[in-house]
């Protein structure tokens, strides 16, 4: 008993280890799986990660563009589906959708959750955290 | 007996002050258990409403102020609707005695204190809640129990100082406090441990015992009716632990500093010493506490008693 | 008001409590309903379900691979561990085999795991017997640096989607092992501090010791497995006695109570996570060069068959068994979960106890809900 007591006065003189969230926020893993993101130019449209994704977030419509050549018609990301299981940018063979660091994902409306990939500021409202 | 208005504007102005300082005391002791347990756990509490977070209390009275008083369906109104005040209108009495000298003064202490049980019953059998009145059973068993060895400790204190008067009592460590006398000690042990089992705190949590009861007696409560159970518990920690500095570490005696710092320093200096307990210890078995108090603390408590009057009439 | 005299034998009356799904020490959505005479429980229903999300229906319509983040939220504690249940049936199921960098690394990650399972097991339990929040906090603090790790490894601190059929989704990354050692350095005074605050303490033995006795025979008939089972004295851990993976090159024992009550639960528990260091510091030291990572793309068509492979969790065996049509996604998967089996026992351990001791039981079977209804 005594000895459990003198446990908890050692710590009561150690450093806190919490951080003051809002002001203060911790750095973000290089492999951190936040929010999907996608480098338009990358992208060849080949559909695989559509075809992993676990939980069917992702919706990819191809249409032919100038030159024969595949074009997008709409890329969207359900966010509100996503597990964050990093399938899909594993699978990408060009590296081309990627899991960005974005962790701070509560909004107000649902249809902040329905992501259009293609824009390329649909980010810019939420918060970006850095990078270790 | 006639009273002048004079004197009655006083006494309203006394009391007035008197309730300001439970308020703000329960207030800081509520900021300072949240800071200790916070360091405890290597954590850092409240940070954000003022200096390190001191006027979180502030705030969050305003927050119970504002709150929806809820009442559920089916409680014995009477009851429920009086056990707040039943658990905090003893404890604010308490501090009727406040620089006053009376000459039954530690009894009259103990007789109030023991009301709270009455409240913390009521709670628990008006809430028509199973988890309260488990909690309200518990309590009553408890704090009826520890309060023989509680008295019992206080009784030997009042032998070595011949009188019940706590006045009287404090002057009597002016040249050695109680607790250097190794009978007293020995009192002052039954003392804390009773003690901590009469203001409900671990490892004597049990009638709360939030694991079990989710939160005992004041599972229903709401709002005010809440902070109330709150500020008595605090408010009743608070006499307690000024009881033990008065009773056994010379009360407000000592050098340089000002009577009234002193008495502070010791009273928060055990009321710190409570919060450490109480962040570090597992809570008992409410069989274990009761066959604790009957079958050690109440034996010892009469066996110092009698080592105590052997001790003085040698 | 009218007035009844007291008679000789006051009526008494025995009542139901319901316990759960909302209280504070249920571990999730677990609901008892507890008969109650006065304080001692003499009748106990265990009502599950409410954490149920059909995890083995979604299996039928999901590929391999596509399975396994789904693994990590059956026990969201150990994740990992799950992970690696899984990925090694569908091994078996497919014949494939990990090379020895992705087995060591499998290791590795399984028994920090373990570590931080066990940890916030024994701490909530303790917080069950209310010891406020301290111990769950330095449990918790102690958790975060092997958390962090994982982070650090494989992108997510609590879902980690890290073992892949045939390999791991991504190598180390460069200094991994180093900070492996250092959390391993790190841990072993923690978890003395952490010992040395229940061990010798009179209340927490008292609390715990001869209560919720779990005999051999009970444990064995009752198909508990993990540190419930060891602790009631039977020595059976599947590292051992059915070594995957490369368990059987690494020195370790399996520590077993005698009484099999809460304190030997416990007790296991602690030196469980000792164990698990010694064998996670064996691995790091041994590990072998190679490429550990698949291509996640690839889609498995097993032969028709079927495959059922069990390996230890941190609460006890998770077992799956898995059953082809030969096309890319499972035909069944029926998944053998072991808190499903530890809370069956519970009602037969905590009848005639008190309430705080009910309480103090569920504790130490350290269940987790999200395993327990799938």
């Amino acid at each position: 008993m005594i000895k459990a007591l003198f446990v908890t006065l050692k710590n009561l003189f150690v450093k806190p280890v919490t951080l003051q969230y809002p002001t203060q926020k911790m750095p973000m893993t290089e492999r951190f799986r936040g929010l999907v993101d996608l480098h338009t130019a990358k992208c060849i449209k080949c559909g695989q990660c559509v075809k992993i994704c676990p939980t069917l977030c992702l919706d990819l419509a191809t249409k032919e563009g100038a030159d024969k050549k595949k074009d997008f018609g709409h890329f969207k990301y359900n966010m509100e589906l996503c597990c964050f299981c990093g399938l899909c940018e594993q699978v990408c063979p060009t590296q081309a959708i990627y899991m960005g660091k974005i962790y701070e994902i509560a909004v107000y409306e649902h249809g902040k959750l329905h992501i259009d990939l293609l824009n390329a500021g649909k980010y810019d409202e939420w918060a970006h955290p850095t990078v270790k | 007996m006639t009273i002048s208005i004079l004197t009655f504007i006083i006494m309203i102005i006394v009391g007035v002050a008197a309730l300001v300082f439970i308020a703000v005391s329960a207030m800081f002791l509520i900021w300072w258990e949240r800071k200790v347990s916070a360091h405890i756990q290597t954590r850092y509490g409240p940070m954000r409403v003022g200096w390190h977070g001191a006027l979180q209390s502030v705030a969050d009275v305003i927050k119970l102020l504002l709150k929806e008083n809820i009442t559920p369906a089916g409680v014995d109104m009477l009851a429920w609707w009086f056990a707040p005040f039943f658990a905090v209108v003893p404890s604010v009495m308490v501090f009727a005695l406040a620089g006053r000298d009376l000459n039954i003064g530690a009894l009259y202490i103990m007789a109030l204190t023991s009301i709270c049980v009455l409240g913390i019953f009521m709670a628990g059998w008006g809430s028509n809640n199973k988890y309260s009145l488990l909690g309200g059973m518990r309590s009553a068993a408890q704090i009826i129990s520890y309060e023989i060895p509680l008295i019992l400790a206080l009784v030997t204190a009042v032998m070595f100082a011949g009188t019940l008067s706590m006045q009287k009592i404090v002057e009597a460590q002016k040249d050695m406090w109680f607790v250097f006398h190794p009978n007293m000690a020995v009192a002052f042990l039954i003392f804390l441990i009773a003690g901590t089992a009469e203001v409900n705190r671990t490892p004597f949590d049990i009638p709360e015992a939030e694991s079990e009861l989710v939160a005992g007696f004041h599972t229903e409560y709401s709002g005010m009716k809440f902070a109330m159970f709150f500020l008595g518990e605090y408010t009743n920690m608070f006499i307690i632990s000024a009881l033990a500095a008065a009773l056994f570490l010379g009360g407000w005696n000592g050098p340089f500093l000002p009577p009234v710092i002193w008495f502070l320093i010791k009273t928060y200096g055990i009321v710190t010493l409570l919060m450490w307990i109480r962040w570090t210890l597992p809570r008992l078995r409410v069989d274990q506490l009761m066959g604790f108090a009957w079958k050690v603390l109440t034996p010892l408590a009469f066996a110092n008693l009698a080592v105590a009057g052997w001790v003085l009439l040698r | 008001m009218d007035y009844t005299p007291v008679k000789e034998d006051i009526a008494t009356e025995e009542f139901w409590v319901n316990m759960g799904p909302q209280h504070p020490s249920t571990h999730g959505v677990l609901r008892l309903e507890l008969k109650l005479s006065g304080e001692t429980v003499v009748d106990s229903i265990v009502h599950i379900g409410y954490l149920h999300r059909s995890i083995e229906k979604i299996a039928e319509k999901r590929t391999y691979t596509q399975f396994i983040p789904f693994t990590d939220r059956l026990d969201y504690l150990a994740s990992m561990n799950n992970n690696l249940a899984y990925v090694l049936a569908a091994e078996k199921l497919m014949g494939i085999e990990a090379n020895d960098r992705a087995k060591y690394i499998r290791v590795i990650m399984a028994e920090l795991g373990r570590i931080a399972s066990h940890l916030f097991g024994i701490t909530t339990f303790t917080q069950d017997l209310g010891a406020f929040a301290t111990p769950l906090f330095y449990g918790m603090r102690e958790r975060e640096k092997i958390v962090e790790l994982f982070d650090d490894i494989c992108g997510q601190r609590l879902t980690y989607n890290y073992m892949r059929i045939g390999g791991v989704s991504r190598d180390l990354p460069n200094g991994a092992d180093d900070k492996i050692k250092k959390i391993i350095s790190y841990m072993r005074p923690k978890i003395d501090d952490l010992e040395a605050m229940f061990s010798k303490n009179r209340i927490f033995t008292a609390r715990t010791k001869g209560i919720g006795v779990l005999t051999a025979e009970k444990a064995v008939s009752y198909s508990v497995t993990g540190p419930n089972l060891r602790a009631s004295g039977v020595k059976w851990d599947l590292r051992k006695d059915e070594p995957y993976l490369v368990y059987d090159k690494f020195d370790f024992n399996i520590p077993t109570g005698k009484n099999g009550d809460a304190w030997d639960r416990y007790k296991v528990r602690m030196d469980e996570m000792r164990e698990s260091l010694r064998i996670a510091e064996q691995a790091v030291l041994g590990l072998p060069e190679g490429d550990p990572t698949v291509k996640a793309g690839k889609i498995f068509r097993p032969a028709p068959g079927q495959a059922y492979m069990r390996s230890e969790n941190p609460r006890g065996e998770l077992g799956f068994y898995i059953v082809s049509d030969g096309s890319p996604i499972p035909y069944r998967m029926k998944i053998r979960s072991p808190s499903f089996s530890n809370i069956a026992v519970l009602p037969e351990l905590i009848n005639g106890l008190k309430v705080a001791d009910a309480v103090c039981v569920l504790g130490s079977l350290d269940v987790v809900m999200g395993e327990i209804d799938r």
